[in-house]
């Protein structure tokens, strides 16, 4: 259960302040999908940072019962100067896991298929690499509800079915909170829809009917 | 399955400095061919560099200390500080990669340097003066309690600054420069080749404004039994710095948490 009650956020820029979200009250329940549906900057991205902890909003209150992933996206939180298999530890021992880290190791190394180079400090990575990589450690943990910004199939044509598999497993058992630019996977992965407009959120039952509303607030 | 239990603040603090300890450890140690080495070379190289200016050049003789751990001990107290400080100042930036885990804060990258330079310090020490003992030189300190309690106030005094800096390198990075710059006349006015009582009056009431100088010079006198320090050698004064810094390193993270962690 992830409580927001009146989210307000704003980001000071070289020219004044500009209000992303002004008075956000949401509730998402256990085990539910909600998709994240707006305009460019209509604030997906920031409130999903928000409910992940990693930003603070400038009032309100954010409330997480459950355990909650960082923002799944396939850029972030590796130090370039270390090897995959090192980044990967840090994030299993702030998580907490310590008995069966040589198991996550193992599910990473295999998952992202990136064999010996997991050894290899990230820098050198190529792009699919680090995504493949983030990919991997993102499924290497339970957690209740999953954060998601575009995190979409990666790689050659064997490993986006890999990766939609294991997706489509991970969005059986657990919550998500999706962003994504893409329709079809709102539609094929979530169940209800959260459209952020103006600052505000407005609940919507199905995917659907919140697309529905997004597609008439830009094309009116 | 209790799928919604969620770990106590403490319990995730702790997992995060144990984690960040391993991460820094690994990136100091071996961050590139023989990184471990020039950790130790560093202060080795200024004690070499400053006993053969004493003994060649000058000639100078003490007779209440042996020269040589007289300026280990500068150069190592000193080094301390400075290393603390200024990795601390950094450690913001290095880390800004991992931030993208509620679970770590700006605080946390701090504290976790300054102990893993306490680590690497003490055997950095350790060694130097294992080298000394081996050509014969007397390493025993007369006070070792007053030795490590001078060191650790060096070290809280060094944390304080690492805790303050970090705030305003990140936000003002243009001071951030400034400081940098200001540990260079530092060095000199920290005791860490000549003794208190050897500076001229007019001076020496400048130079005993700087804590540094308190730890290093009473730390000697913990050393060395028959040492002449300054009678105003207080370090109660280092303490007392050392408790003001790091409260307001402390409260400056606090004020400024998430303006420190913003991408």
């Amino acid at each position: 259960m992830i409580e927001i009650t009146d989210v307000h956020k704003r980001y000071r820029t070289a020219h004044g302040s500009k209000w992303v979200l002004k008075g956000v009250s949401l509730c998402i329940p256990p085990k539910s999908r909600v998709a994240l549906i707006g305009a460019n900057g209509a604030g997906k991205s920031t409130l999903l940072r928000l409910v992940g902890g990693i930003d603070q909003p400038n009032s309100g209150r954010i409330e997480r019962n459950c355990k909650v992933s960082w923002p799944l996206g396939l850029s972030g939180g590796f130090q370039g100067s270390l090897s995959g298999r090192q980044n990967t530890k840090f994030v299993c021992r702030i998580h907490g896991i310590s008995d069966d880290l040589a198991d996550k190791l193992a599910f990473v190394r295999e998952f992202s298929e990136l064999n010996d180079a997991f050894d290899d400090p990230v820098k050198t990575y190529s792009s699919g690499m680090r995504s493949r990589l983030a990919f991997a450690m993102s499924l290497a943990f339970d957690f209740d509800t999953y954060l998601v910004d575009e995190l979409t199939a990666v790689g050659d044509a064997a490993f986006k079915r890999k990766s939609q598999k294991a997706f489509e497993d991970l969005a059986g058992r657990a919550g998500l909170v999706m962003v994504s630019h893409s329709e079809s996977t709102l539609k094929n992965f979530c169940q209800t829809a959260v459209w952020l407009h103006q600052g505000r959120a407005h609940w919507f039952d199905s995917v659907e009917e919140a697309l529905r509303e997004y597609r008439e607030s830009i094309t009116a | 399955m209790n799928r919604t239990s969620v770990r106590s603040d403490v319990s995730v603090a702790v997992s995060v400095w144990k984690a960040l300890f391993l991460r820094e450890a690994t990136g100091r140690l071996a961050g590139g061919r023989a990184a471990w080495l020039w950790i130790l070379l560093e202060p080795a190289a200024h004690i070499v560099f400053l006993m053969v200016i004493f003994g060649v050049i000058q000639h100078q003789v003490r007779h209440d200390a042996n020269i040589e751990v007289f300026v280990l001990v500068g150069v190592w107290g000193f080094f301390l500080v400075r290393n603390i400080a200024q990795r601390g100042m950094d450690a913001i930036a290095a880390n800004q990669a991992l931030f993208s885990y509620r679970q770590v804060q700006a605080v946390d990258t701090v504290l976790v340097r300054a102990a893993v330079e306490a680590f690497l310090y003490v055997i950095v020490g350790a060694v130097l003066l294992g080298a000394l003992a081996l050509l014969d030189i007397d390493v025993r300190p007369a006070d070792p309690l007053l030795v490590m309690w001078s060191a650790f106030l060096l070290w809280a005094f060094g944390l304080g600054l690492g805790l303050m800096f970090s705030v305003i390198g990140t936000l003002l990075p243009g001071l951030g420069k400034l400081i940098r710059i200001a540990f260079m006349p530092l060095y000199f006015l920290s005791s860490v080749m000549y003794s208190v009582s050897s500076v001229p009056l007019g001076l020496r009431n400048a130079v005993l404004v700087n804590p540094i100088t308190h730890g290093l010079e009473a730390m000697r006198g913990g050393w060395f039994a028959a040492y002449r320090g300054e009678a105003h050698i207080s370090l109660g004064f280092l303490a007392f710095w050392a408790l003001v810094t790091v409260f307001l390193g402390l409260a400056l993270h606090m004020r400024y948490a998430t303006r420190l962690t913003a991408q």
